[in-house]
C-alpha cells in the first residue's frame, strides 16, 4: 500500500512515517503542498494524510486540486484547528474522512483501513455477514452464533455489524461512537466499554472462543481467525 | 428570536410625536383664531356703534324740530323705518316685529315722556336708569325681559331732556356665532390634515429606524457579516445606520482577532502534543513488560485529559465572549436524547442508576450538533460520575413559554450548597470531584451561544436540578 503523507511539522511527519511503515505501508512524505502536489502526479497512492495548516497553502485547497488532477485515492485529513470548514464536512460526505489533532496512532491507522476498505468495491452490498462461527443477517437482524441465535437488541445489533464489518481490524471507541451513534464526542466515562461488555456477554458464550478482544488503551478488535 | 408582529399604533413613538405636534399646531391656530375673533368683534362694534350715534344725533334733531304731539307719530315711522332697513348686520328673515330698536326719552326730572318699541318700556327705563349713560358714549345695556342685551346711544336736547336710542345686539352676536362656527370648523379640519401629515412623515421615518432595529437584533450572537440596512438620504437615520455598521465592523474585526488568537493556541499546542502522543505511543509498542508499559500508558491519558481540557477551555472562553462559531442545521432535541439515553443506559445501569424521559415528542431546534451532543454528555457524564448507586434521573423535555425545555432532575444528593452559586463558572468544582471544573462552565456556554439559558438549583426533595432551555427552530 503506498501512503502520501504531506504534514510540515517535522516530528510529526517523522512519527508517523516510521509507525505508518511499521504497518506495512510504503510511505512518501512532503513537507509542502507544491512538493505533494509532484508526488501525487508522479507517482501512484492508494491513500493520502494531508495536514490542513500548509506552510504554502490551505489543505483542503490541495486536497481539491488534486482531485482536479486526477488523483483519486481516498484522504484523511489532519486538523489542529478548533471548528470543523464546512469544506471538510463536504469532503467527509464525499468519502474522506477526518481526524484532529493530537490523536491515538490506532486511531489513525484504524481510520486509514476504514477509507480503503470504502473504496474497495467488494462487499459492501451483502446481506449476511459471516466472521468464523458467527453469522449476521442483515435483513432479518438477526446473529447467531454456532447456529444458536443471539438475543441482541437493535443497538447491539448494529454495534456487531460494525465489529464485524471490520473484522480482524482495530476499532477505537471515537470510532465506534462516531459510526455506531453518529457523535464525535470524548466521553470521560466508560459508556462505550459497557455496550462491549454487554454485548461480549452474549456473543461469547461459556466455553465458546471469545472473538471481541480488548486492546488496552487503543480499543477493539473482532477476531477473524 | 424578535417579536416580528407589528406594535399596536397607539404605543409607537410615531403616536405619540404626532399628538404633541398636533397639540402644539392646534393651540396655536386656537389662539390665531381667538385674536381674529376678537379683532372683528371689536370692529362690528365700532361700526355699530358710530351708526347708533349717527342715529341718535338725528333723532334728537327730529325731536327738537317736531312738535311734542305730532313727534311720537313721527318717531315710531322713523323707528320702523331704522329697525327694518337701516340697522347694519340685519338678518332679512327675520319676524316683522320691532323688538330690535327702541326709542326712549325722558324728561328734566327723569320720567319717561316718549317710547316707541317692543312692550310699555318701564323695564328700559329702569335699566337706564341703573347704569350711567354718558351722551355720545354708545353702551352695553341688559334688560330685564330680553334675552339679548342691547346697546344704547343718548343724547341730550335743547328741552333739557334726555333721547336714548337702543339696538339690539342679536345681530352683531349671529354674525359672531356663524364665524365662530367656520372658524371651528376650519381649525379641525387644519388639526386633522396636521395631525395626518405629521403622523405619515414621523412614521415613515421611524420605520427606517425600526427596520435599522430589526436587522441590527437579528446580528446574533454568530451571524456578525450582515449589517443594518442604510439609506440614500444623508439624515440622522442613515448616520445611525452607519454608525451602527461601522460599530459591527470593529466587533467582527475584535472577534475575528479572538478567533485568531485561539485558532493559533489550539494549533501551537496541538502539534506538539500530537508528536509527544506519538512518540509516546511508539515507545509503548516497543515497551515488552506491563510494568513498563502502565506509566506511558497512563502518560498518555494525562495528555487525552490535557487536550480535552484545552479543547473545552478554548470553548468557554470563546463562548464567554459571544464568539463561540456554531454551524447551525435543525436538530432534534427528542431523537438526539433517546440515542444518547441508549448510549448512556448500560453505564447507568451497572451502576444501579435508572434514566427515564419525559418527552412529549419531536422538537426542533436549529443548533450546532457537534456542540450539542458534547454538551449532553457532559450533563450525562456528570450524572453518571456524582450520582450514588439506585438514584433516577428524570429528563423532561418540553416546550414551555415558546422555547425548547430540558431539566433534569434526580433524587441524589444534591449540589454542595457552597458551590451552587458558582456552579457555571470556571474551575469549580465540588470536593470530590475528579474532573478539571469545566463542565458546567462549558454547558452554560454552549446553552448560551445558542440564545439559551442554563440554571442549576437544588430541588425540594434535596435531589440536584439543572434547566436548560432553547430557542425553538424558526418554521
Amino acid at each position: 500500500m503506498r501512503l502520501l503523507l504531506v504534514e510540515d511539522e517535522i516530528d510529526i511527519q517523522s512519527f508517523l512515517r516510521t509507525s505508518l511503515e511499521e504497518t506495512g505501508y510504503e510511505v512518501e512524505a512532503a513537507a509542502d503542498g507544491k512538493t505533494a502536489e509532484r508526488l501525487a502526479v508522479d507517482g501512484v497512492f492508494d491513500i493520502l494524510i494531508v495536514d490542513l495548516g500548509l506552510p504554502d497553502q490551505d489543505g483542503i485547497s490541495l486536497i481539491l486540486k488534486l482531485r482536479q488532477l486526477g488523483v483519486r485515492a481516498p484522504v484523511l485529513i489532519l486538523s489542529a484547528r478548533r471548528s470543523v470548514d464546512d469544506r471538510v464536512r463536504g469532503l467527509e460526505q464525499g468519502g474522506d474522512d477526518y481526524l484532529t489533532k493530537p490523536f491515538a496512532l490506532a486511531e489513525l491507522v484504524a481510520r486509514l483501513r476504514n477509507l480503503l476498505k470504502r473504496n474497495s468495491p467488494a462487499g459492501s452490498d451483502a446481506t449476511r455477514l459471516r466472521v468464523l462461527d458467527l453469522e449476521l443477517d442483515l435483513l432479518r437482524r438477526e446473529a447467531t452464533r454456532a447456529g444458536q441465535v443471539l438475543q441482541l437488541t437493535p443497538q447491539e445489533f448494529v454495534l456487531l455489524e460494525y465489529l464485524c464489518r471490520n473484522a480482524g481490524r482495530v476499532v477505537t471507541r471515537s470510532m465506534i461512537l462516531d459510526q455506531v451513534w453518529g457523535m464525535r464526542i470524548q466521553p470521560d466515562t466508560n459508556v462505550v466499554d459497557v455496550h462491549i461488555y454487554r454485548l461480549r456477554g452474549k456473543v461469547d458464550g461459556p466455553g465458546q472462543q471469545p472473538l471481541i478482544r480488548t486492546l488496552r488503551g487503543v480499543g477493539y478488535v473482532l477476531k477473524d481467525r | 428570536m424578535s417579536s416580528r408582529t407589528a406594535k399596536p399604533i397607539l404605543h409607537s413613538a410615531a403616536w405619540r410625536i404626532s399628538l404633541w405636534a398636533t397639540l402644539a399646531f392646534a393651540c396655536g391656530t386656537l389662539l390665531v383664531f381667538v385674536f381674529l375673533h376678537r379683532f372683528v368683534a371689536d370692529d362690528i362694534q365700532r361700526r355699530s356703534d358710530a351708526w347708533l350715534s349717527g342715529e341718535v344725533e338725528v333723532l334728537g334733531d327730529v325731536a327738537e324740530q317736531t312738535p311734542m304731539n305730532a313727534l311720537h307719530d313721527r318717531l315710531v315711522e322713523e323707528v320702523a323705518e331704522l329697525a327694518s332697513k337701516e340697522v347694519p348686520n340685519r338678518d332679512a328673515s327675520a319676524s316683522a316685529s320691532n323688538d330690535s330698536v327702541f326709542f326712549l326719552q325722558t324728561g328734566g326730572d327723569g320720567s319717561l315722556t316718549l317710547w316707541v318699541g317692543a312692550g310699555n318700556g318701564a323695564a328700559n327705563l329702569k335699566a337706564i336708569q341703573a347704569s350711567k349713560i354718558l351722551p355720545d358714549h354708545p353702551t352695553h345695556l341688559r334688560v330685564q325681559g330680553f334675552a339679548i342685551p342691547f346697546r344704547v346711544a343718548s343724547t341730550r336736547i335743547g328741552d333739557g331732556s334726555y333721547i336714548y336710542l337702543g339696538l339690539s345686539e342679536r345681530d352683531e352676536l349671529r354674525v359672531l356665532r356663524n364665524l365662530r362656527a367656520r372658524f371651528i370648523l376650519l381649525w379641525l379640519l387644519l388639526v386633522l390634515l396636521g395631525f395626518g401629515i405629521v403622523f405619515y412623515t414621523t412614521r415613515r421615518m421611524l420605520s427606517h429606524v425600526r427596520e435599522i432595529a430589526e436587522a441590527a437584533s437579528r446580528i446574533g450572537h454568530s451571524d456578525l457579516h450582515a449589517r443594518v440596512p442604510t439609506t440614500r438620504h444623508n439624515d440622522e437615520v442613515s448616520h445611525l445606520a452607519l454608525t451602527l455598521n461601522r460599530m459591527l465592523d470593529r466587533i467582527e474585526s475584535s472577534m475575528h482577532q479572538l478567533h485568531t488568537i485561539t485558532d493559533s493556541l489550539a494549533h501551537d499546542l496541538r502539534s506538539p502534543l500530537t508528536a509527544i502522543r506519538g512518540k509516546l505511543e511508539m515507545s509503548l509498542s516497543a515497551a515488552m513488560q506491563v510494568e513498563h508499559a502502565d506509566p506511558i500508558v497512563s502518560a498518555i491519558e494525562e495528555l487525552d485529559r490535557l487536550t480535552d481540557f484545552l479543547n473545552k477551555s478554548l470553548d468557554v472562553a470563546e463562548a464567554k465572549a459571544d464568539a463561540l462559531r456554531l454551524n447551525r442545521v435543525p436538530l432534534d432535541l427528542d431523537e438526539l436524547l433517546r440515542i444518547m439515553i441508549d448510549l448512556y443506559e448500560p453505564s447507568m445501569s451497572e451502576k444501579g442508576l435508572q434514566l427515564r424521559l419525559h418527552s412529549s415528542g419531536p422538537l426542533i431546534i436549529e443548533a450546532d450538533e457537534a456542540l450539542i451532543h458534547r454538551m449532553i454528555a457532559n450533563l450525562f457524564d456528570n450524572e453518571l460520575k456524582h450520582l450514588p448507586a439506585s438514584c433516577t434521573v428524570h429528563l423532561r423535555l418540553m416546550v414551555e413559554s415558546g422555547g425548547a425545555s430540558l431539566t433534569l432532575e434526580d433524587d441524589g444528593p444534591g449540589f454542595d450548597s457552597e458551590v451552587l452559586p458558582h456552579l457555571f463558572e470556571r474551575r469549580v468544582r465540588g470536593k470530590e470531584s475528579n474532573g478539571h471544573g469545566l463542565g458546567l462552565a462549558f454547558v452554560d456556554a454552549v446553552a448560551r451561544a445558542h440564545g439559551g439559558q442554563v440554571s442549576a438549583a437544588n430541588c425540594e426533595s434535596g435531589g440536584a436540578r439543572i434547566a436548560l432551555s432553547f430557542p425553538l427552530a424558526a418554521e
